[in-house]
């Protein structure tokens, strides 16, 4: 009856003593119901395995099935900051060290003690050239050699001279690099058209150009100007294609370092960077895309 | 009648009554009131002298009250009418649909959500909008269906509004000496009022004077004939007594003048009607399940999200995350749309009720009736016709049987006997009823006639046997008549004969059987008189006898061709003082009369039975008719005796028979207001056949309350006022369509438009229906949960990119799942459900524990496997392959990662990567519609094979297509990236969770093979639901 449900009903419900249940079941009853549950779940999870395993004799070792998202590709900095933000006190090295200390890290694999084994390595010259196509992705040849960058290809902004990157003396390094596509093959800019007039000087062949100025209207004359360090100042093509990580693991992407030599100080600055290639897209919502733009913020009080 | 003697210590002074009532109440006062209306009416003044009572209202039997006497009584006791029921405001209608069921989580959700995105706008420059998207898309959710089902209900309840008849009544009274007719309303205690055939009676009188007034009690007491009114108190009772006339019952015909004595509310029927309103109704079982079945899913929502909630604190995520999982798991957990599915599965139930008859007021009434174990009917106009017809004929010593189908179906029997034709005769000619001018062409049974039941139900039976009565009243014509008096119980008429030839009158007289008798020398057999002996006098008694004990109103006929002697041509009858002969008769026949039952409940009552219903007959009517009827629809079945029975059949005392031998019993009123609380039960739960009879409205309350302590679901039927307490305080009211009074449709939750016991039985069908299907839709419904919860779990815990989003969430539970989820309503039954047991409310629970086992733990399981393969099919395919993905989720969900490495060392911005995080958000989502589709298959039926139950639910196929065209279109249409964050899928991941469906399927189909082989075995004990 419903009434005596209400007293003890719950304490009987965890463990009633007379028929010996524990939550409303015996102890058999409990071994059945988890017993299947595990073969259940245990079948499920083989089921599951099996899929997956099927799923991945189905995908290449060498190149994913689709590249439509990632292709055309990112360009990201390095340091890499919150909501692209670079602000610092000049005078406050504190405000600055995560900074140099990022820049420190990330040429740590450019070192050129890292790259003299012959066996991984080879010279693919200083100034720009062709891609060098290194076999397709699927032929046997295997691991492919990679070609040298030395960090000494920056300038200033390798941090061999200058520890601090410039960040000390208010002319701040960035370095820039395109994002790694498997088998990708950037097209430099085949007409001037689409690049903005101060930019086409540095339109040369074999290489793929990247200009930075102001993103503001206001901010204009602000910048001073910005130095590009590197091959050709650009992406030179003889480091693509990319043959993935696996058949490329000793793979260094060509890197341009920027130095911002003159910034106004003690005023947010934006500045946009973009390269221009044939197959180089900008997209609205992707602010990383072909492109980026950062807020410097140097105060030198 | 006995209970209302009970009433004798509650027989207060009306004066003393009015002190009771005054308008300060105490808190506790109310109850105390209640009970008070739950005893009988406290009236007095039948007891009183009319010189009494015009001093206690200080009225003038003439002259009537004083204008201003009467305008001061009108202040006093208010205007004379029922106070209508309170009903709650629209508003707070309208906020129990916002923010009952699942609306609190939800809008604790969207709370949630809003905080979280002022907390995001209070630190951040540029807050993403994604949590205020969220907590608007919640709080239009929960608006919406809240809208929803508010608009659903008002829409049943105003079908009750077609009901209400606002015409003004008007009542002619006599104040100051002069008759003026005034709005009901304004009669007060005291006043001298006239009432006329026709009339409604405005309020509670005590007659003073009447010319044959005849009053119709029925919707008062259940009785179905007209009672006549007189000056004299008769009885003490005051609902028996002959003086007192009752506020809104009918004045039939003659003529009447009384005295008010009570006006408004506290008249018999407005503490009917206020007792009505005043019960409190439980929740509809229906209700309580959705209830228990929130409680559950609440239950399982709150500590999942507490757990996570307090496990992401532990791991050391920031508040504002935490705050956002608990979001999403509450998101994920509460089946947004599973109420509105709910509520159009019964909306549709009700409508296809509608066109069975059934009208159904309260939505959640369709279901009640399927849970029904025990149905009290009452016995007028439900289970019999409410039309007295002629069942039996005694002529030629013989029992003759008439026709009392409603449509002529029946045997006839022989109707070539000149006694036949004599008795036809008599009962033509000493008759006063008519039939309305203008229904030539209305089969006889429907139409109207003017004249009490018994004179109605003879003139219909000779219309139909001999052709038109009225023919035969022209060529016999009328020369005298004494009408029906109660002292002399018998009606006669002298007529001339059609043959115009003989000048003789004709005497035709009708009457009490036994007073007939009295005045016949001879008898009428085969057309020759012969002398009435002993033998024949001993077999009339036994005729008699036999027709009386099938409870049917018997009535003899004599008559007598008076001798030209001493009646020439001419002669004047005068009926007042009676010149002529009144005996040495010779007698024809006898016919006897009841209200039949109606063709279609006896079988209505079988089927009942068979789907364990008990049928319990509650009627103020005789027990003698009660058993009677109650035998003929097998309400007591063949066989089954009463204790009454037994004793007779044994020829032993009453005291002698164990009451457990009778499976029967019939109960009379009196006897009922001596039972104890026990003694009740007793007789509620050990016998499987009861007939109430004489009961009083209070009792039909108490009868209910009984059944309803013992556990059983109780419907009432009922059409009366008397009955409207206990269709309030049944778990499902029916009333009448067409014979039930307003106060009674008010009262119930459901109205059979066509007064058949027999649409119960559909509605019990329907509701047993519904509940079923029910459980499967609700089972489809919650499996799609798990694949929603698991992909938060995961990543909260192993830190993989997020599989399904919040909105996508909302897609599938108020998008994709909702047409297949309202088509398993349309789901054929899958055994005879009227063969079984009525649900057991405290066992059979609308979601147990195997339904959740089924839905989550086994299918939704599998489903959420088919989902998260489709995620790993996609981010492998796009370069994240699945041993790279644990532990992603910082950097994957950190903006100012650009350069994110994938298992091919490819480097990805926030943005690209993010691109493929929804695109396997709408793959997931495609997936689950995938698994769905299997999911709705298999949960067509919980028994059977899908290949036995068949795919013939149309409304089930379009909803396969539906929620599938609705996936690609939400996937596929442009603009939908930005609206939804949804992106167009390749082909081939559609097929990603394929064989997950088709694992579904064939799980589930062994599963129940598996059930159908072992019956009552391990696997249907364990995940039958």
């Amino acid at each position: 009856m419903p009434s005596n449900k209400d007293d003890g009903g719950w304490k009987k419900f965890l463990w009633d003593s007379e028929k010996g249940e524990l939550l409303g079941r015996t102890g058999g009853s409990w071994f059945k119901i988890i017993a299947f549950y595990i073969v259940f779940y245990g079948c499920l999870a083989g089921i599951f395995i099996g899929t997956i395993q099927a799923l991945l004799l189905t995908v290449s070792n060498y190149k994913p099935t689709w590249q439509d998202r990632v292709a055309p590709p990112g360009l990201s900095h390095t340091p890499r900051s919150e909501k692209s933000e670079v602000f610092y006190n000049r005078n406050d090295p504190e405000t600055y060290l995560p900074y140099t200390k990022a820049l420190r890290n990330f040429l740590a694999k450019y070192g050129e003690e890292l790259q003299r084994d012959q066996m991984k390595f080879e010279d693919c010259g200083v100034d720009p050239a062709e891609y060098k196509n290194r076999g397709d992705l699927e032929s046997d040849i295997g691991i492919r050699k990679a070609c040298r960058f030395s960090r000494s290809l920056m300038g200033p902004c390798s941090g061999t001279e200058d520890p601090d990157f410039g960040f000390k003396d208010g002319t701040p390094c960035l370095i820039v690099k395109l994002n790694r596509v498997v088998n990708f093959l950037p097209k430099p800019p085949s007409s001037n058209e689409s690049i903005p007039e101060e930019a086409q000087p540095k339109v040369q062949p074999n290489v793929v150009p990247i200009y930075c100025t102001n993103k503001r209207e206001e901010d204009a004359g602000k910048i001073g100007e910005i130095k590009y360090y590197g091959i050709g100042a650009g992406f030179p093509l003889q480091y693509y294609p990319y043959y993935g990580k696996l058949l490329h693991p000793h793979y260094l992407q060509p890197l341009v370092a920027l130095q911002f030599t003159n910034l106004t100080m003690n005023t947010d600055l934006r500045i946009e960077c973009k390269v221009f290639g044939d197959n180089i897209m900008y997209s609205d919502k992707d602010r990383y895309q072909g492109r980026f733009d950062v807020k410097f913020s140097i105060t030198s009080l | 009648i006995g209970f209302y003697g009970r009433s004798d210590s509650y027989r207060v002074a009306t004066t003393q009554d009015k002190d009771d009532r005054s308008p300060k109440k105490k808190k506790g006062a109310k109850e105390k009131e209640m009970d008070d209306l739950k005893k009988e009416v406290p009236i007095t003044e039948h007891k009183m002298s009319i010189e009494e009572v015009c001093r206690k209202y200080q009225t003038d039997i003439v002259q009537g009250l004083t204008n201003a006497k009467a305008a001061e009584y009108l202040i006093r006791d208010g205007p004379n009418a029922l106070t209508p029921p309170p009903t709650t405001p629209e508003w707070i209608k309208f906020c129990r649909q916002l923010f009952g069921g699942f609306s609190v989580l939800l809008w604790t959700g969207a709370i949630l959500c809003f905080l979280a995105y002022a907390i995001q706008a209070a630190t951040e420059d540029d807050p993403a909008g994604d949590n205020l998207y969220l907590g608007i898309v919640l709080t239009a959710v929960v608006v919406i269906t809240g809208c929803f089902s508010y608009f659903q209900e008002a829409k049943s309840s105003k079908i009750m509004e077609s009901f209400k008849n606002m015409v003004p009544q008007q009542a002619l009274v006599i104040r100051e000496g002069e008759k003026v007719q005034i709005n009901a309303e304004e009669v007060v205690g005291g006043d001298l009022v006239e009432v006329k055939g026709g009339d409604r009676i405005p309020a509670d009188i005590r007659v003073v004077s009447a010319h044959g007034c005849k009053v119709d009690n029925s919707s008062l007491t259940g009785e179905s004939e007209p009672q006549s009114r007189s000056p004299d108190c008769t009885h003490d009772n005051p609902l028996e007594t002959r003086n007192l006339a009752f506020f809104s019952t009918n004045c039939v015909e003659g003529t009447a003048r009384g005295i008010v004595i009570c006006t408004g509310d506290r008249t018999v029927m407005g503490r009917i009607a206020t007792l009505t309103s005043g019960l409190e109704t439980g929740k509809t079982p229906i209700a309580k399940e959705i209830e228990h079945f929130i409680h559950i899913i609440t239950g399982v929502a709150v500590f999942l999200g507490l757990t996570f909630f307090i496990l992401a604190i532990i791991l050391g995520y920031s508040w504002l995350e935490a705050v956002i999982f608990l979001i999403g798991i509450i998101v994920a957990n509460v089946p947004e749309g599973l109420l509105a599915t709910v509520t159009v599965c019964l909306t549709l139930t009700a409508k296809r009720m509608a066109k069975k008859n059934c009208l159904v007021k309260n939505l959640e009434a369709v279901e009640t009736l399927g849970s029904t174990s025990t149905i009290c009917s009452d016995k007028t106009g439900t289970l019999t016709q409410n039309r007295m017809t002629v069942a039996h004929m005694w002529f030629d010593n013989q029992i003759h049987e008439a026709d009392t189908t409603e449509d002529q179906s029946g045997a006839s029997f022989d109707k070539s006997s000149v006694t036949w034709l004599s008795l036809a005769r008599v009962a033509a000619l000493c008759n006063r009823a008519q039939f309305k001018a203008g229904q030539d062409q209305l089969p006889i049974l429907k139409r109207d006639v003017a004249g009490d039941a018994s004179e109605s139900a003879l003139l219909k039976c000779i219309e139909l046997s001999c052709g038109a009565v009225r023919a035969m009243r022209d060529k016999n014509k009328k020369v005298a008549e004494i009408p029906f008096n109660s002292t002399n119980k018998y009606q006669l008429s002298v007529h001339e004969t059609e043959d115009l030839n003989d000048n003789r009158y004709l005497l035709v007289m009708k009457g009490a059987p036994e007073r007939i008798l009295d005045r016949c020398s001879t008898i009428l057999i085969q057309g020759k008189e012969q002398p009435m002996d002993e033998e024949l006098k001993e077999s009339f008694q036994n005729a008699y006898m036999e027709l009386g004990g099938l409870g049917e109103r018997v009535l003899g006929f004599c008559h007598v061709m008076m001798p030209e002697d001493q009646y020439p041509k001419g002669f004047a009858f005068d009926t007042d003082d009676v010149n002529f002969q009144t005996d040495n008769l010779c007698f024809v026949g006898l016919m006897s009369m009841i209200d039949p039952p109606r063709a279609a409940v006896p079988d209505a009552v079988g089927k009942c039975r068979s789907a364990g219903i008990k049928v319990i007959m509650v009627t103020g009517d005789h027990p003698i008719t009660a058993k009677a009827i109650a035998k003929g629809v097998g309400i007591i079945s063949e066989g089954n005796e009463t204790v009454e029975d037994i004793a007779a059949r044994l020829n032993i005392p009453v005291s002698q028979v164990n009451p457990r031998d009778a499976k029967a019993c019939v109960i009379h009123g009196t006897d009922l207001k001596d039972l104890s609380q026990d003694q009740m039960d007793d007789i509620l739960r050990n016998h499987t056949e009861i007939v109430f009879a004489r009961t009083s409205p209070q009792q039909k309350l108490i009868i209910v309350e009984g059944c309803q302590r013992l556990g059983a679901i109780v419907a009432v039927t009922g059409d009366g006022v008397n009955d409207s307490p206990a269709l309030k305080k049944a778990d499902i009211g029916v009333a009448m369509g067409i014979s039930g009074s307003d106060v009674s449709k008010q009262a119930a939750d459901m109205i059979l438009l066509d007064d058949n016991f027999a649409s119960i039985v559909t509605g019990v069908e329907e509701g047993r229906l519904i509940f079923d299907n029910l459980k499967k839709s609700i089972a489809y419904t919650l499996t799609s949960n798990i694949p929603e919860i698991t992909p938060f779990l995961l990543f909260i815990i192993v830190n993989i990119p997020l599989p399904l989003g919040t909105i996508t969430i909302l897609c599938i539970d108020l998008g994709t799942d909702m047409v297949p989820a309202i088509s398993l309503a349309y789901e054929a039954a899958e055994s005879d459900i009227m063969k079984r047991q009525p649900r057991n409310p405290f066992r059979d629970k609308l979601v147990n524990e195997r339904l959740i086992s089924i839905a989550y733990g086994q299918i939704g399981m599998i489903q959420a496997l088919g989902g998260f393969f489709a995620y790993f099919v996609i981010l492998a395919e796009n370069g994240f392959l699945p041993t790279q993905l644990v532990g992603i989720r910082l950097n994957w969900d950190d903006r100012s990662v650009n350069d994110l490495e994938d298992s091919y060392g490819q480097q990805w911005t926030y943005e690209q990567r993010k691109i493929v995080e929804f695109t396997c958000h709408t793959a997931f989502f495609v997936s689950i519609v995938v698994v769905q589709w299997a999911d709705v298959i298999v949960c067509k039926t919980r028994r059977n094979s899908v290949f036995q139950q068949g795919m013939r639910n149309k409304i089930l196929i379009f909803g396969l297509f539906e929620e599938t065209a609705l996936a690609a279109f939400l996937s596929y249409c442009p603009g939908m990236d930005v609206a939804l964050r949804m992106y167009p899928l390749k082909p081939s991941w559609w097929f990603c969770a394929f064989p997950y469906s088709f694992l579904i399927f064939v799980y589930d189909e062994v599963r129940k093979l598996l059930i159908r082989r072992n019956p009552g075995g391990w696997v249907e004990r364990e995940t039958y639901y």
